[in-house]
């Protein structure tokens, strides 16, 4: 985006109410953006570090490998449900808002 | 291996050669993906000012709970029939898989009287939330927003929903489990005994009471956890089918070039989403409902905390 176009804005006939609306919008889909972008980097170092700790146990001890594998799924599914949490609330803002 | 490389490429030539007006943004005003989520009554039904329309979630709640009972009901009878044969039949492995699931389940987190008196449950449970979430995959013609023109009948467009994509069937799932695990404290240790067993052993005296809040806040907040994991996991998975699947294409409201270049991307990823969803994230979520159902169940009458 280039300056030319802040001059055709301003010059255009844009009410305050108009822009208002567009600020609103913009707001809103900034804040689904950042909120849901924001909201997946601790899960995903959460799923990382599960399965990298899981890795670790079953080369140390593979005969614990199927209880170790349920407990991966119970902890793979907490952490990443997380995600959707931040995920759902940017959608609430969104549509809501 | 050269027709392949070419299908690669064609994508990022398009992308190049288009013209900068092909990806211009321009939003398309008429299409709502919210909506995909709205339920119109179909049948209107209200009762002292409450509404009990009969609409798609509730068409999607009803489907899953008959399955429910005629598989169980069926296999029931085919495991009676069939226990005589020397061999185990195909439907009998599973149901011994899904049994032992289960029985996995609850035995590790409950002891034995709690385990035989909470298994049905959490068998039904289990399978209740797995059909809402399988059913949810498969285009059912529910969507009676848009009707497709066959033959001159008007028929409903195939849509993607499940019951558990509405915070309300999950929720009741989990007032349901909170309910019955409070119930059981309660009935195991007293009611004195089963509140004073929420302060964990070794915390006395004042500093008791700060931590007894917090438990009570912990409480409430497995109200939430529980019901929005499962709603919140299945309602994205479906989100992102649609909008992987021609919503994002629609909603940008690209040229020609610009359209079939982002549905060439977004459609692969569809499908990878798709298989992700039905493969792990459906059995997935109702394994988990139901053992943290069973974790609770079972931390409810636990001696020590």
């Amino acid at each position: 985006m280039d300056l030319h176009l802040i001059s055709e804005i301003a010059q255009s006939g844009v009410t305050p109410e108009i822009a208002q609306e567009y600020g609103r919008k913009a707001g809103k889909a900034i804040a689904l953006g950042i909120g849901a972008g924001l909201g997946t980097i601790g899960p995903g170092i959460g799923v990382g570090y599960i399965f990298g700790k899981v890795i670790e146990s079953v080369t140390r001890q593979p005969e614990m490998k199927d209880e170790i594998t349920s407990i991966q799924w119970l902890g793979f599914a907490l952490t990443e449900a997380i995600v959707f949490y931040a995920f759902i609330f940017g959608l609430i803002a969104f549509f809501l808002g | 291996m050269r027709a392949r490389i070419l299908a690669l490429c064609t994508p990022l030539a398009l992308a190049l050669a288009a013209p900068g007006s092909a990806f211009a943004l321009n939003i398309n005003e008429d299409y709502k993906p919210q909506n995909e989520f709205r339920l119109d009554p179909w049948i209107n039904i209200e009762i002292g000012g409450i509404d009990l329309s009969i609409n798609k979630a509730v068409f999607y709640v009803t489907v899953a709970c008959l399955l429910t009972i005629v598989t169980m009901i069926l296999v029931a009878r085919k495991m009676a029939a069939g226990s005589a044969l020397a061999r185990p039949s195909r439907v009998q492995t599973v149901v011994e898989g899904y049994y032992g699931l289960i029985q996995n389940i609850t035995q590790g987190n409950m002891s034995g009287a709690m385990v035989r008196r909470w298994f049905p449950f959490l068998a039904t449970v289990f399978l209740f939330i797995w059909f809402s979430n399988m059913l949810g995959y498969l285009p059912l013609p529910t969507n009676t927003e848009h009707k497709v023109d066959i033959f001159g009948a008007q028929i409903p467009s195939f849509a993607l929903f499940a019951a558990t994509a509405n915070i309300s069937v999950p929720l009741v799932l989990t007032f349901i489990v909170v309910g019955s695990y409070h119930f059981e404290g309660i009935r195991a240790k007293g009611p004195v005994k089963y509140l004073k067993g929420w302060v964990p052993q070794g915390v006395e005296g004042p500093a008791a009471v700060p931590i007894f809040f917090i438990e009570v806040i912990s409480h409430f907040v497995r109200i939430v956890s529980l019901s929005v994991r499962l709603f919140a996991n299945i309602l994205a998975g479906h989100l992102l089918i649609l909008f992987m699947g021609g919503g994002l294409v629609i909603l940008l409201n690209l040229s020609i070039v610009g359209s079939v270049v982002l549905g060439l991307v977004t459609g692969t990823m569809a499908v990878a989403f798709f298989i992700f969803e039905v493969g792990l994230v459906a059995t997935l979520q109702a394994f988990i409902f139901t053992t943290l159902a069973a974790i609770y169940l079972g931390g409810a009458v636990a001696e020590e905390h």
